[in-house]
């Protein structure tokens, strides 16, 4: 009888034990697979709260950006480059197209400059300028539109493609 | 007993311990389905559907006997509805039976559509290629009021691979089609000699369809209809383009123009008449990016040439009209429209008659408003600015448009529709 009971109660933790390994592995696809669609979340006032307090003290970047942007693919290269120096680089890119029609665009995109392992936001739909307002009130929309923020949480914005040389004294630099 | 409760809950357990961990490990599933924006976003309008506000441009004109058309793109396809009593009700929406093709249409770059007096209906838009940052203008034409379409042609005569878009369009006195767009092939060229290469070029194309019996078959070889011409070369690559018939009936380009170290000042030129570009901005926005805010540009009966456009430079940041009488080459002290300080951009403006309409948005952080400001003699003075209409969900950029001495304006705010009203 107890034999029995044992039996029963090894094959249960055995059968459990197989589920959680087949779980884990299809959690570990996923994240594989997750890796490859990125990680990207709608832009609102609590993610960039959020995104304020996780970087608070330090500096860090945030990168505005378009599909129909040429420059910006500029821009995106430079982090890419910068990325081989750094591991976990404190930046931030924020795409602002946001309608369905770019959306494999800019997953494209972000592949292609291998920028999958970043924090990646885009703007909801009809809500860009909301969006845009939310960040700076001061900006009309132009890009790439960086912002350096400071270790006392400062806004430093700036249009137009950046150096790399600022990039890298910005994000390489022993303060950051 | 005890036993079969013993087994009971370890069973129990383990079936909500499996319950517990699958789901979570398909979770990521949920946040990659295709976003479901349309429904819900927009007040349930069902985006399969062919619905004005689903759209993300309208382009809106009066035909010459006074027809006011609209067009959008859906689904790669374009869709027109007409009214007969200046916007107050239209038709249903109607396809132009055309095969489906990709359509440039957000922001700055947008299908156009124009007619002549006999019938002539006529079609511009961009379609992306295979690359990114390429596409072709392409053209369509009806000379039967809209009842068929002739198959599309592609205007740009370059067979290159590279960007051309922000197309133009505009239909004279005399029927001739007028097209012009920013164009890479210069720069494509330029590229592959390794030598720097800086913005785009203004490219043009004229044809008239009422001559020599051109039919748009592509079979028959009639592309070279549309012989292409280089305006000028080194313009900003992303900012619409603006385009005006003068009074002796030359076509005037105003555009934003790269200087020196990427300073991006509006420049104007009309063709036949002069080889250089006037610069008409002094603003000294230095910026190596996309602006996203192109001018407007309308010629009045006496050939004064009325601008407006947007900068954010060292020495100039905002809306600015100002006027000339010598087509660009001198022009008034620059008039700040609108308020700097609560977003005040994309503005658009119309002359008839000596009265001078200009429209432009503002955000207030929750929603867009509309502004107008009017000139009653020809741009000296204006009266003060006001509201006419407000979005709560976004909006298009607004235009104007004339018809028989009266403006109207065209606003297409997102999830709400099209917003037409005279001025």
């Amino acid at each position: 009888m107890n034999k029995a009971i044992i039996k029963k109660v090894v094959a249960l933790y055995l059968g459990l034990a197989i589920m959680m390994l087949f779980s884990n592995k299809v959690r570990a696809e996923q994240e594989t697979s997750d890796k490859k669609i990125i990680h990207q979340q709608v832009f609102n006032q609590q993610v960039f709260e959020q995104l304020k307090q996780k970087y608070q003290g330090s500096r860090w970047l945030m990168l505005l950006w378009s599909v129909d942007c040429p420059p910006c693919m500029k821009e995106l290269a430079l982090v890419k480059k910068l990325q081989q120096q750094k591991q976990d680089l404190a930046v931030v890119i924020v795409n602002v197209d946001s309608d369905e029609e770019s959306e494999q665009q800019r997953q494209a995109i972000i592949k292609h400059f291998e920028l999958t392992q970043l924090t990646h936001l885009y703007f909801r739909d009809g809500f860009e300028d909301h969006s845009r307002y939310l960040i700076d009130p001061q900006w009309y929309g132009e890009l790439p539109r960086s912002y350096f923020i400071d270790e006392a949480g400062t806004f430093h914005g700036k249009s137009g493609l950046v150096t790399k040389a600022l990039l890298d004294k910005w994000l390489l630099s022993s303060r950051a | 007993m005890i036993l079969v409760k013993k087994n009971a809950l370890l069973s129990y357990v383990a079936v909500c311990m499996v319950l517990a961990v699958i789901p979570e490990a398909f979770s990521g599933h949920h946040q990659h389905q295709p976003k479901a924006k349309t429904v819900g976003e927009i007040n349930q309008i069902d985006c399969q559907q062919v619905d004005i506000r689903c759209a993300k441009t309208v382009t809106s004109a009066f035909s010459p006997k006074g027809d006011l058309w609209r067009l959008w793109s859906q689904q790669q396809a374009l869709y027109y509805q007409r009214s007969t009593d200046n916007g107050a009700n239209f038709t249903a929406a109607k396809r132009i039976a055309i095969p489906d093709e990709k359509i440039s249409a957000r922001n700055e770059n947008r299908p156009k559509i124009a007619f002549d007096k006999a019938q002539g209906v006529y079609l511009s838009w961009a379609m992306p290629r295979e690359r990114k940052y390429t596409a072709d203008i392409r053209f369509s034409y009806s000379k039967d009021d809209g009842k068929t379409f002739s198959l599309p042609v592609t205007i740009n005569d370059d067979d290159l691979l590279t960007g051309h878009s922000f197309n133009e369009m505009l239909v004279d006195e005399q029927g001739n089609v007028n097209i012009v767009w920013l164009d890479g092939r210069l720069k494509l060229a330029k590229q592959s000699k390794k030598s720097a290469a800086q913005g785009s070029a203004i490219f043009m194309a004229t044809a008239n369809m009422k001559k020599g019996g051109l039919t748009l078959n592509p079979e028959d070889n009639n592309q070279e209809t549309f012989v292409n011409k280089e305006v000028v070369n080194g313009t900003c690559v992303c900012c619409r383009l603006a385009i005006d018939v003068n009074s002796k009936g030359n076509l005037a380009i105003l555009w934003r123009h790269i200087y020196g170290d990427n300073i991006r000042e509006f420049a104007i030129t009309t063709v036949n008449e002069q080889q250089q570009a006037y610069q008409v901005s002094y603003d000294h926005w230095q910026i190596n990016g996309c602006p996203h805010q192109g001018g407007a540009l309308s010629i009045d009966d006496t050939n004064r040439y009325h601008l407006v456009w947007f900068n954010q430079g060292d020495k100039g940041k905002g809306i600015f009209y100002a006027h000339s009488d010598d087509a660009g080459k001198t022009l008034t002290t620059p008039l700040n429209i609108g308020e700097q300080a609560a977003q005040a951009a994309h503005a658009h403006m119309s002359e008839y008659n000596g009265i001078v309409d200009i429209v432009w948005t503002q955000f207030t952080g929750t929603e867009h408003q509309l502004w107008h400001q009017r000139s009653s003699d020809n741009g000296q003075t204006f009266t003060p600015a006001i509201v006419i209409a407000t979005a709560k969900k976004g909006a298009d950029r607004p235009f104007i448009l004339t018809h028989k001495n009266k403006s109207y304006v065209s606003w297409l705010r997102f999830g709400q529709g099209h917003w037409l009203s005279q001025l």
